[in-house]
């Protein structure tokens, strides 16, 4: 039985792994100060968790470097489906004042297809949930787009 | 028949106790069934999660065990330490002679106090 097909809406509140793949950490800390109890995201729901095993999205800060390029392909491979890729800051953007540089892959979109941006340096903690916010739209329409793909697969069979 | 177990001080119902154990199971594989299984056999889905690394066969000389945390803590009281770990010979009689030892002392402060 699985309870998630009969429910209309997201099943399960918003599970977030962060990943910095080259940040200077400002952006990092913005996701911090929205966990905190200014902002505090948690009372909607959505939490970092530890492993991308039980995230439904990736957060990304900060440029790709050639180091971590692997990695973060490793990292979302992890993450099971439906999942979203979100952004956060100018860096992961698009390389910001990093562009050209001798040791970067490029932006995050260089490596991973991203679902949502966030632009900033660093964006305000506010910026941060309103993206959140889309990315919860955008999963629900994975999810949907996944659902029709297994109805499809399993008429096929039965034909 | 073995359907009572019997111990020094009662008894264990087998038959209740199978009967226990199948309707445990039965929740805990409703609930495993529950789970996710659509995850992508043959991939990184598969792998344990090591901050994006391969996962190294023998971890020893690049991870650091938890309980280093109480590094200094057990820095500090090393000579307690020391003490307590030398008197776990091993051997229950040394135990219950503690027991005896301390359970004595204790008696004589509060008669004596």
């Amino acid at each position: 039985m699985k309870i998630e097909k009969y429910l209309d809406i997201f099943p399960k509140s918003l599970w977030v792994f962060l990943v910095n793949s080259g940040s200077c950490n400002g952006c990092d800390i913005e996701v911090v100060a929205t966990l905190s109890p200014r902002y505090d995201i948690e009372r909607l729901g959505m939490k970092l968790v530890g492993t991308p095993k039980h995230a439904d999205i990736l957060l990304v800060t900060g440029p790709v470097t050639r180091f971590m390029k692997e990695k973060l392909e490793r990292i979302y491979a992890q993450v099971p489906d439906p999942k979203a890729v979100m952004v956060i800051g100018n860096c992961g953007c698009s390389s910001n004042v990093f562009y050209k540089s001798y040791n970067l892959v490029g932006p995050v979109d260089n490596v991973l297809p991203v679902d949502v941006y966030v632009h900033g340096c660093p964006p305000r903690p506010e910026a941060i949930i309103e993206g959140a916010a889309k990315a919860v739209l955008k999963l629900e329409e994975k999810k949907k787009a996944l659902l029709r793909e297994q109805s499809e697969l399993v008429k096929a069979g039965a034909e | 028949m073995w359907y009572k177990v019997m111990t020094g001080f009662g008894y264990w119902d087998v038959y209740a106790w199978l009967i226990f154990l199948a309707i445990a199971s039965f929740f805990t594989l409703w609930l495993r069934g529950l789970g996710r299984d659509d995850y992508k056999e043959g991939t990184y889905q598969d792998e344990i999660y090591f901050s994006g690394n391969d996962v190294p066969e023998d971890g020893e000389g690049i991870t650091v065990p938890a309980d280093s945390a109480y590094w200094g803590f057990k820095k500090a009281l090393a000579p307690y330490y020391k003490v307590l770990v030398s008197m776990h010979s091993g051997h229950v009689i040394d135990y219950v002679g503690y027991l005896v030892l301390v359970t004595g002392i204790i008696t004589a402060l509060i008669v004596l106090v």
